[in-house]
């Protein structure tokens, strides 16, 4: 937080954040090959996120859509959500057992800041997932999911 | 610190909530953001809300008082212009909104639409199209919801 530079001395709390973030992802993101959804309508705090990445052309991924489980907490967007690949996929910052995006391999994540959104982390993964070093790993089948 | 800046409006707004509360409302800034507030609505007798305590919390955005106050129910609520996160469809917070309008302005107007519930413009359309098809039996629900959410038993 910085003292006396106008803008950035507003802070827009949680629950408003998320509820912008909700109204964002309902109205549909750019091009649509990110987009997001609230799990449980009824949750008046929005904990439980599902986005989906479809998967960028030249790369493995192609054709392929991909969804995650984001979980906003209390202390959101303080703290990054914690983010997880539901469908399988292998990607140097993604745990390939639980499908968990690993902070230390993720700088979005390593270094969080409070303006970072749901669909930044998403567009950021798309980008990974078409680096030159992953963009011809080697996948799961198309189809699968993490326990 | 996120507070330096805070606009002499607010602070003013803030301190006549405090010292000249309306009656039935409560408005209180919290400690570590003076732009959020945490609010308590009195149900309004006569209503189907009557008995009930519903939590609301209050944001003044950056672009305050040129753009309208954000408001939400914490509180679940049986009524068709308030949806399952506790928005709320009411004019003066969207195209309505005018800067002569104050915090204490909105609050006291989400207080009169729990009186007046007004099922033509509706943001859950199952509650509005209960309302409309059996009000005697909508408005038990709402009070049913006040018994079970509002009354902090």
């Amino acid at each position: 937080m910085t003292i006396g530079t106008g803008r950035s001395s507003v802070v827009v709390p949680r629950n408003f954040r998320l509820l912008e973030e909700l109204e964002r992802g309902e109205k549909g993101i750019g091009d649509g090959t990110v987009s997001y959804g609230m799990d449980d309508g009824d949750d008046i705090y929005m904990r439980s996120w599902t986005g989906t990445i479809v998967g960028p052309h030249n790369s493995v991924h192609e054709g392929r859509i991909y969804q995650l489980k984001l979980f906003c907490d209390k202390d959101y967007p303080d703290k990054p959500p914690s983010v997880r690949f539901h469908s399988r996929i292998n990607l140097t910052c993604v745990n390939h057992e639980t499908g968990a995006v690993e902070a230390r391999k993720f700088d979005m994540l390593a270094n969080w800041q409070r303006e970072y959104t749901m669909e930044d982390i998403l567009t950021q993964l798309k980008k990974e997932m078409a680096a030159p070093h992953s963009r011809k790993l080697v996948q799961p089948p198309e189809g699968t999911f993490f326990e | 610190m996120a507070n330096s800046n805070l606009p002499r409006r607010i602070i003013k707004e803030t301190q006549r909530l405090l010292s000249e509360p309306a009656p039935g409302i409560s408005a209180s800034p919290s400690e570590d953001n003076m732009r959020y507030f945490n609010v308590m609505i009195l149900g309004p007798s006569q209503s189907p809300y009557e008995g009930g305590v519903f939590k609301l919390e209050l944001f003044l955005p950056e672009e305050y008082p040129m753009a309208a106050p954000k408001v939400r129910f914490l509180t679940k609520i049986y009524h068709p212009n308030i949806d399952k996160l506790g928005r709320i469809c009411l004019d003066i917070l969207k195209d309505k909104w005018s800067p002569a309008l104050q915090i204490r302005t909105v609050l006291l107007s989400i207080q009169a639409l729990l009186s007046a519930p007004n099922p033509d413009d509706p943001l859950s359309d199952n509650i509005a199209r209960h309302w409309k098809t059996n009000e005697a039996e909508a408005v038990e629900t709402a009070k049913e919801w006040t018994r079970l959410y509002a009354t902090g038993a």
